[in-house]
């Protein structure tokens, strides 16, 4: 970065494009979590709906942390167009599971501006992504912990799988 | 429009005034930017200039209209000034120091 662009911006600019992706994945991400909130009320698992519509305000919590870290450092954050929603699932066991994809996803890109930022010698960025990589790492186990759930309780009903699911 | 310098430049370059203070010479005329509306340019031009998107233009009218500093000015862009412009944006943003030096 040149001392132009440094002066007017503490990030540098294509970790900025990172992030800004990152933003829209936030939030794509509480979209998401909302379909998922919204089968389970439809269906009365009362602490999987809690689950999910905890999860869907955290996820934009979180694009709204990226989204300050962009301007209080000099850059633009975008809102983001969040498109392509998916309402439509199986099983409870089958929206668990999405959710442990989402959030490798969201691990993975995460990484990904990590070594972008590092590569571009963008300290700032750097640092502030290691609270992020902590959250993921707590978010993926709280989804394979209760997907383990789900095997330990194999043909309960799911009613009864739904009261071990912890609602945060 | 607003802040309209006429220019000879028959090119697109970008000049650094002062802190925040811009200018995008343009073959028809200077148009003062600030910092968030250089942001916004490059955001423009770098949507525009993606594979997908440079083949939609082509296939279609061949050229792009975008607005910039704060929708005060409206630019006419065929492809090859699209590229140079985007050219120049990145090198006004990605060149270290010690090439500019
Ligand atoms: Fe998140
Ligand atoms: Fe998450």
């Amino acid at each position: 970065m040149n001392t132009i662009v440094r002066k007017q911006m503490s990030i540098h600019p294509d970790v900025m494009d990172l992030l800004n992706n990152q933003i829209a994945m936030e939030m794509k991400a509480s979209a998401s979590y909302l379909a998922m909130a919204s089968w389970c009320d439809q269906r009365e698992l009362l602490n999987s709906k809690a689950f999910f519509y905890k999860q869907a305000e955290e996820e934009r919590e979180h694009a709204m942390k990226i989204f300050e870290f962009i301007n209080d450092n000099g850059g633009a954050a975008i809102s983001p167009n969040v498109n392509g929603v998916n309402n439509d699932f199986e099983s409870l066991l089958s929206i668990f599971e999405l959710g442990l994809e989402q959030e490798i996803s969201v691990t993975q890109s995460i990484y990904k501006i990590f070594k972008a930022a590092r590569k571009n010698d963008d300290f700032i960025t750097e640092v502030f992504l290691q609270w992020f990589i902590n959250e993921q790492s707590e978010e993926e186990d709280a989804f394979r912990s209760i997907i383990d759930i789900f095997n330990l309780m194999e043909g309960m009903p799911l009613k009864m799988i739904d009261e071990r699911i912890p609602t945060e | 429009m607003k802040n309209t310098i006429e220019t000879t430049s028959d090119s697109y370059h970008i000049e650094y005034l002062r802190f925040c203070k811009y200018v995008l010479h343009t073959p028809t005329k200077a148009i003062q930017l600030s910092f968030p509306q250089m942001l916004e340019l490059r955001r423009k031009i770098n949507a525009k200039t993606t594979y997908k998107s440079l083949n939609a233009i082509v296939n279609n009218e061949n050229f792009v209209l975008l607005f910039v500093a704060d929708k005060q000015h409206l630019l006419f862009l065929e492809i090859p000034q699209l590229i140079k412009l985007k050219e120049e944006i990145a090198v006004f943003f990605e060149t270290p120091d010690f090439i500019l030096a």
